[in-house]
């Protein structure tokens, strides 16, 4: 036997190799999708890049651009951060109400839980985004609604300064529907035998929610927390479809921005750049909501 | 507790081990393990291992190819054409028809792709980057320079010399609108203008009648007069439309940087809507969006006076378009925009161009597409005037009794009003104009909302587009 084969074979017997071949799927996945991508990212971010020319190296102009030169790229992160601090606490408390009113099993429990689903699947569509414009115009339903009761109005909802966002908030609360199955599911591991004990001291409806209900379900409301607010920062869509940004940048979020900048202003290396920054500020906020978790989250055992 | 999780793991990783290598032993159990059979077995295990790596790297080009397309290396060996455009589902269709007529006439396949503009644009930048861009593109004056700029298309001249691009039924202002230097690389897929639309069923009910050619301050008085007596406002300074309308009239044209000495030349510019948002006859993005879509255009859609207007601006050909997005019985008329200057203002444009990428494997047959789309009568007799009038003389000719009333009456615009009364075509925009346009319509958008005065507008106007311009260099 020659030494260079035994030795081959021997590698090949070890349970390490095995393990390397059938993770490499994965490992060149995110190799290739993921980290190459990320890193030629990196380096258009400190280039002028075109997309039509080759990259030129100008090192941290980009970044320097953005933060003392650029004022809507501040118009567009106070979009953004207005509309992931009010969107996503609004859906979650919204999302646990109605999970707290489908726990209870009835016959129709099932149909209702899928039917407030539905809005999560489909709203983050082009279709609802077009239909929420609609909905929002001068001659839209929700006008027609107003004139129901008698507040008759032609109002501008998308244009004006201070309701444009609001629509774009709505439509994010209404897609309620996966941070509810989440909850419903956590609502339902809840031992019956603490509500009993708090029935035994005497406790009523409104004690037993915020004595028992809510400590319990903290680490669900974290998890959901954190991941919705990294989706309402990437939040993209919507912004494009229903306002384009306007009325004056008041709807401009990030993401939208971040394209506009790539291929209508063909400055793809700035909009490397941007999207290094937003990874930065989502990690900033992650880390910051780690570091509050020990003071608010429940943790069992 | 985190041992026992341990051992666990340890097991089952075994466990898994020994049932994957446990078949492959289980076929050599009796076997004596002599050199051969080692050797033997390691080719087996190697194969596995091989295997496993090819099919990992098989699903990974199996995701590969879904993303990049076309595939349109092979079709390009093939003696396959593709072809790209932005547009409507008319254009979609009609240009598929031709396509196919044009198989069945030259025997050659050529792929149409079409899109969104918005989209088409960055399909094109990143199949540029790629070098895949389609053979024959549709191009737009805006980005013309650009792609020649880098290179991405295929210069014409040799072409039209040697006769495979016939231009003997174009006139020489018509070649010279695909010039960029002194080589062509495009040819204009028909002419166009920019104009004003108005409601002409409004304004005849108001008894006020609009001439062609008119002075701004004709149009102001007219506006005027509408909002009073109806209620109805003008539409005139939206979308960064009117910006070039004003700046031919006033000499201060953008070269590679804005014209004009100072912001003081584009104050009068942001005036126009800051008095016309005061004094009530200019719509306000507050009473009504402000778009580029025909069917939100704030002349045919809305409830009532107080959020519609009479007039808009945009391109002549989108007549039939506004037209059919009209409530019925509205007759939507067209007439020039309204300027200090109207035949400095006004000109003669290409809509569009059909290039042929610099990458294209197939220059000749490419061309000869090109050549089909220019001067076939069977061609325009499906195409009619989507693409505005037709460029060669012949085939406008021909054409005419064939177009809709509509399209006729855009005909006739562009040679009875435009064309009598213009100035030469603009230069063509530098690098860094779609993000000027994007300011411009930013702070139109403040002014008219009376967050800026128009001095500010102007100030900030003057400073920040020249500074794009020069980064964009």
């Amino acid at each position: 036997m020659k030494p260079t084969s035994k030795r081959l074979y021997k590698f090949l017997n070890k349970e390490k190799t095995a393990g390397v071949v059938f993770c490499l799927p994965f490992i060149i996945g995110f190799l290739v999708f993921l980290i190459i991508p990320m890193g030629i990212s990196f380096y258009y971010s400190l280039c002028d890049y075109d997309i039509l020319s080759p990259p030129e190296f100008v090192g941290l102009k980009n970044y320097i651009d953005m933060f003392t030169n650029d004022e809507v790229f501040w118009h567009s992160i106070k979009a953004t951060l207005y509309f992931a601090l009010v969107s996503v606490p609004l859906r979650l408390i919204f999302a646990l109400l109605v999970a707290m009113i489908l726990v209870k099993p009835t016959k129709a429990t099932g149909f209702y839980r899928a039917a407030y689903y539905l809005p999560s699947i489909i709203g983050g569509s082009v279709a609802v985004a077009i239909l929420w414009k609609r909905m929002f115009a001068p001659d839209g339903v929700v006008n027609s609604i107003l004139g129901i009761f008698g507040i008759d109005t032609n109002f501008a909802w998308l244009s004006d300064t201070r309701t444009a966002i609001w629509t774009l908030i709505l439509l994010a609360v209404w897609q309620f529907g996966s941070s509810m199955l989440i909850f419903l599911s956590a609502l339902k591991q809840i031992p019956k035998s603490l509500y009993e004990a708090a029935d035994v001291d005497g406790a009523g409806k409104v004690t037993k929610f915020f004595r028992v209900t809510l400590p319990l379900l903290t680490p669900t409301i974290f998890f959901n927390l954190v991941m919705q607010m990294i989706n309402g920062f990437l939040a993209f869509t919507q912004s494009l479809i229903i306002t384009q940004g306007k009325p004056m940048d008041t709807t401009l979020f990030y993401a939208v921005y971040m394209y506009q900048q790539s291929f209508s202003f063909s400055k793809s290396g700035y909009a490397s750049a941007m999207a290094w920054v937003m990874l930065g500020i989502i990690a900033v906020i992650t880390f910051v909501l780690f570091k509050t978790k020990k003071y608010w989250v429940y943790e069992q055992g | 507790m985190f041992f026992e999780r341990r051992s666990k793991f340890y097991q089952f990783s075994s466990g898994g081990n020994h049932y994957i290598m446990g078949y492959i032993k289980r076929s050599f159990s009796k076997e004596n393990m002599e050199e051969k059979q080692v050797k033997r077995k390691f080719l087996k295990r190697a194969a596995a291992v091989a295997l496993a790596c090819a099919l990992a790297a098989v699903s990974m080009t199996a995701c590969g190819s879904d993303k990049g397309g076309n595939g349109s290396k092979e079709e390009a060996a093939s003696g396959e054409l593709t072809m790209a455009w932005w547009g409507n589902q008319v254009r979609n269709e009609r240009t598929q028809q031709v396509l196919d007529k044009y198989k069945e006439e030259e025997g050659t396949t050529v792929k149409g792709q079409f899109f969104q503009w918005d989209d088409y644009w960055s399909k094109m930048a990143t199949s540029a980057a790629g070098k895949k861009m389609p053979d024959i593109i549709q191009m737009d004056m805006s980005y013309l320079q650009q792609y020649v700029d880098k290179s991405q298309l295929l210069d014409l001249t040799p072409y039209i010399e040697d006769g495979t691009l016939d231009t003997s039924n174009l006139s020489e202002d018509a070649i010279n609108m695909g010039k960029v230097g002194d080589k062509i690389y495009g040819v204009a897929s028909g002419t166009s203008s920019s104009c004003m639309f108005y409601n002409k069923t409004l304004l005849d009910e108001l008894g006020i009648t609009v001439k062609d050619n008119m002075t701004l301050d004709e149009f102001i008085e007219i506006a005027k007069q509408v909002y009073e007596k109806s209620g109805y406002r003008a539409n005139l300074i939206h979308y960064g439309m009117y910006m070039e309308v004003y700046a031919r009239a006033n000499d201060i044209q953008v070269v590679d940087k804005l014209g004009g000495k100072s912001a003081e030349d584009y104050v009068d510019y942001f005036k126009i809507s800051e008095n016309g948002v005061k004094e009530g006859w200019h719509i306000s993005p507050s009473q009504a969006a402000d778009t580029a879509s025909v069917e939100e255009d704030p002349m045919v859609y809305g409830s009532n006076p107080d959020n519609m207007t009479w007039c808009t601006i945009n391109g002549s050909a989108m007549l039939t378009a506004y037209q059919t997005a009209a409530p019925e019985g509205t007759d939507i008329a067209i007439t020039t925009i309204p300027s200090t200057d109207p035949k400095k203002s006004n000109y003669v444009k290409p809509s569009m161009y059909y290039c042929v990428s610099a990458d294209t494997k197939n220059p000749e047959e490419a061309v000869k597409v090109l050549n089909y789309f220019t001067n076939s009568s069977e061609a325009y007799k499906i195409l009619l005037a989507e693409r505005g009038i037709p460029v060669s003389s012949k085939i406008a000719e021909e054409i005419m009794p064939l177009l809709s009333q509509e399209d006729q009456e855009n005909a006739a615009f562009i040679t009875d009003v435009i064309t009598p009364n213009s100035s030469a075509l603009p230069p063509l925009a530098p690098e860094g104009t779609s993000e000027a346009q994007d300011l411009l319509r930013k702070l139109e958008e403040k002014v008219k909302y009376g967050e800026y005065t128009s001095e500010k507008a102007a100030e900030e106007y003057f400073n920040s587009a020249n500074e794009i311009y020069a980064e964009h260099q």
